[in-house]
């Protein structure tokens, strides 16, 4: 009886192993995705993954939300947004430079979401959906509005600096390459989760999650963590906010839109958030639905909105997780 | 002055109308129906095709018949089979179902924004003190004030809408008395997806038709209940009244961000009542 | 000396809409006692351990741990202190195992002393399963584990034995009362098992309809014609 901290060590690898582990698949997984930047020639099909791992990204922050708070958000596109705006504002007044407007876009979201946090993770279950989409809506509400800031409906396009962190700006915005320097953003920041999700503050926010009034009861503070995990998540959208806005170099009030919420939740959800990269999947299975069913049908709106319903139902781990589970049993372990 | 809480007041109580079929919902499954701006969507383009060949009466009347059997279909279809579920299962159903339904009203009426013409009868103005009013906008208010009446004394008085009641304040204690949930549940459903058929309809001349505007419906009234507290109808009431008017006046003295002012409502409301102005548990 | 009382309420009183589940309650337990909480249903038994412990909202009185007053804390600012409690419903972390559940408490605990939990409530062999895939009796066992980790000074625990067999009961009771003893441990159990609380408590608390009726050791309790025919009935 006195053996499990043996027993466990062999059960489970110890975390710097684990991390090396992960490690090693991203490198590859970075490798692969470069590989395939190198073979593939069509700009159709770079263009339809380069949007796909940018928006994956922020399904990315959607679904760890889910994962490590329980908390399904339907505002995402705010923190998404709001870092397209502080660059395209940033840079159409020429306040600051490239750089420094890309830290913003970065900051800004992030502070909105820790602030705005402390208000609502204490607001449980189904009507924290309800809030966060309206929350979500007010930022686009107000783009629309403020005319003389953001422009109003029509949007404006951005103008950046031929170099920007010392690289050429075209490289951003070619597809192939594009797509290299998103994915392997994605690569790092799905390894800077699992860690983060593997770390003792990553496990108690499952803990805090699971149970939160048995968390406090067993002497934490319960707010303060799922405020932090939402800050994570903003973070990693405005990541993508900001890949999105070098890449399209033009926003709109459509980058706040609560519809774009609701897909990357769906990304999320077809992919399966308990896994960290399930989001990410989901958005390249999304994205490349949507191109095919294009050809097929006009409907994709219903289409997609019947696959959520049939996923919600039948495949609860979403379809990254159900074929994790399958490669698993194949292997024999789990 | 007067007039201007009167047009808030128009809104207003369309807003209630549309939110209290999500209490009703809510306080008998705990679950809330992303699907319910689009109920009221779907309530606004059956009463435009109605009263385009028909009365607008008969338009009002119908669109709240078939809304009332697409809530019992939902009832049967969604909300039973997924009642043990966590209540986020039926939010991200019901999401899917919103997708779905807008693609459908697309595929009917298409794309591009449609407008329903102010029934004849009350297309002049009134005056009032002094002012002139769109006689249109009593019709509304009238409306909403009667449904409103309608649906209290119903809950006061009917063994359903006691039950409802009771279920609303507990739960738990109120499945034990040995009342027939479903039967009440597709009753209760059904009621609340009519009257989003009905204030669709009765909304329509004084919107423009589109398959999005389910959208903004619902977002309007997720204001209203979470204001008011998940579950309370008189915290609804009295949101959606405040709402109406904030809105109004906003849109009247500071246009720019008028559409901002429910939402900041909201976050100060919940700053100060986590659990909105009725306080009920989530 | 106030000191002496390891944890205490004072005047305690609770009320929903005109009910009072507590009306004007004082309980003072010295140190290293194990005092029974008995009452039919109803009597606030559980109001008061989450009076105590901080989980009810709304209520008024003091409540003291070694002569401080820990009145204004929360409840996880009194279980780093040193107050901490079990669950009448079984309240663990399902998905979790339960070992990863019982380090987790010991991370916010000073003696993170999972192993001696574990070896001593017999949940070694389940330290990889998760909690949800485990007996009833062993979730209940994990429940009090997870109070127990940290060794804290004042255990509030509300009917750990709850639906589990006479047997396992009074396993489970002399388990506790051992601990007690070695860590010295003060102990304020609610339990409904006759058997259970007068084999182990030193001092018995008997409430009825939030009011104390009587307070003695388990012979002078046997003794009171009154707690006898409202609450024991002939069993005893």
């Amino acid at each position: 009886m006195t053996n499990t901290v043996t027993e466990e060590s062999m059960v489970t690898p110890s975390q710097p192993l684990a991390h090396t582990y992960a490690a090693g698949i991203a490198i590859v997984a970075f490798f692969v995705g470069a590989g395939i930047a190198a073979l593939v020639a069509s700009n159709l099909a770079m263009t339809l993954l380069t949007q796909a791992v940018i928006t994956g990204l922020l399904a990315t922050g959607v679904g760890f939300l889910i994962r490590q708070n329980g908390m399904v958000s339907f505002g995402h596109a705010a923190f998404y947004g709001i870092a397209c705006y502080a660059i395209a504002l940033a840079m159409r007044h020429g306040i600051v430079r490239a750089e420094l407007a890309i830290v913003l876009a970065l900051v800004v979201p992030t502070a909105i979401a820790f602030f705005l946090g402390l208000v609502i993770v204490r607001i449980p279950g189904v009507a924290f959906s309800m809030l966060t989409l309206a929350v979500g809506q007010a930022f686009y509400e107000f783009a629309m509005k403020a005319r003389n800031v953001t422009g109003g409906e029509d949007g404006f396009s951005v103008k950046l600096p031929s170099t920007i962190f010392g690289i050429k700006t075209a490289i951003f915005q070619n597809p192939h390459t594009m797509f290299v320097v998103s994915w392997g953003v994605f690569v790092v920041i799905v390894l800077f989760l699992t860690m983060v999700a593997t770390s003792p503050f990553g496990r108690l926010t499952a803990a805090i999650r699971e149970n939160e009034e048995r968390s406090r009861f067993i002497g934490y503070e319960t707010v303060l963590p799922r405020v932090l995990v939402l800050t994570l998540s903003a973070l990693v959208t405005a990541v993508a906010g900001v890949l999105f806005t070098l890449y399209n170099t033009f926003v709109s009030p459509d980058v706040l839109h609560w519809s774009l919420s609701g897909s990357a939740l769906i990304m999320a959800i077809i992919g399966g958030p308990r896994l960290i990269w399930g989001p990410g999947f989901g958005a390249i299975i999304y994205f490349f639905a949507k191109d095919i069913a294009g050809d097929i049908s006009e409907h994709w709106q219903a289409i997609i909105g019947i696959i959520l319903i049939i996923v919600m139902v039948l495949l609860p781990t979403g379809l990254g997780g159900t074929l994790a589970g399958l490669l698993r049993r194949r292997v024999g372990y789990g | 002055m007067f007039i201007q809480i009167l047009n808030g007041l128009a809104y207003g109580g369309l807003l209630y109308i549309v939110s209290v079929g999500l209490v009703l919902i809510f306080g008998l499954r705990r679950i809330v129906n992303f699907a319910h701006g689009s109920l009221f969507m779907i309530g606004a383009y059956v009463g435009f095709s109605v009263a385009a060949i028909g009365s607008f009466w008969g338009a009002i009347l119908i669109a709240a018949v078939v809304l009332g059997l697409v809530g019992a279909l939902l009832d049967i279809s969604i909300f039973r089979p997924l009642q043990r579920e966590d209540p986020i299962v039926t939010v991200l159903v019901t999401f899917g179902l919103l997708l779905v339904l807008e693609d459908f009203a697309q595929f009917v009426w298409g794309k591009d924004f449609l407008r329903m013409p102010v029934p004849a009868m009350f297309a002049g103005s009134v005056s009032i003190f002094g002012d002139s009013f769109p006689a249109y906008r009593l019709v509304v208010i009238a409306t909403a004030a009667l449904v409103g009446l309608g649906l209290t004394l119903w809950l006061h008085l009917s063994k359903i809408g006691l039950y409802v009641r009771a279920s609303n304040a507990d739960p738990l204690t109120t499945a034990m008395q040995g009342v027939d949930t479903d039967r009440v549940s597709i009753i209760v459903v059904a009621l609340g997806a009519a009257l989003a058929g009905l204030s669709g309809t009765i909304s329509a001349p004084l919107l423009a038709l589109s398959p999005s505007m389910g959208g903004y419906i619902l977002i309007e009234s997720f204001i209203v209940v979470v204001v008011g507290g998940l579950g309370s109808f008189a915290g609804a009431f009295i949101a959606a009244i405040v709402i109406g008017q904030v809105h109004n006046f906003g849109l009247v003295y500071v246009p720019w961000a008028a559409t901002m002012f429910p939402f900041v409502l909201m976050v100060a409301v919940l700053i100060w009542r986590p659990t909105g102005i009725a306080g009920s548990h989530v | 000396m106030a000191e002496n009382y390891a944890i205490e309420g004072i005047d305690l009183t609770r009320s929903f809409s005109g009910f009072f589940a507590l009306n004007g309650v004082s309980i003072a337990v010295p140190r290293g006692e194990i005092r029974g909480l008995i009452g039919p249903n109803g009597a606030g038994k559980s109001t008061l351990i989450d009076v105590l412990s901080g989980r009810a909202a709304r209520w008024s009185g003091r409540v003291k741990m070694f002569g401080e007053d820990i009145s204004a804390m929360s409840a996880q600012q009194r279980r780093r202190s040193g107050v901490a409690r079990s669950f009448q419903r079984t309240n663990i972390f399902p998905d979790l195992t339960v070992l990863d559940q019982l380090e987790i408490a010991a991370r916010a605990a000073e003696i993170p002393n999972v192993d001696e939990i574990m070896s001593e409530l017999t949940l070694s062999a389940l330290a990889h399963k998760r909690a949800t895939d485990t007996s009833y009796g062993d979730q209940r066992r994990l429940d009090l584990a997870l109070a127990l980790i940290g060794r804290p000074k004042v255990l509030l625990l509300d009917e750990p034995a709850a639906g589990l067999s006479i047997k396992e009961s009074l396993d489970l009771a002399h388990n506790l009362r051992d601990l007690a003893a070695r860590w010295g441990v003060t102990v304020l159990l609610v339990e409904h098992d006759m058997e259970v609380v007068f084999s182990i408590c030193d001092r018995i608390t008997v409430l009825h309809l939030g009011n104390i009726l009587a307070e003695g050791t388990p012979a002078e309790i046997r003794e009171i014609p009154e707690v006898v025919t409202a609450y024991l009935g002939s069993t005893v």
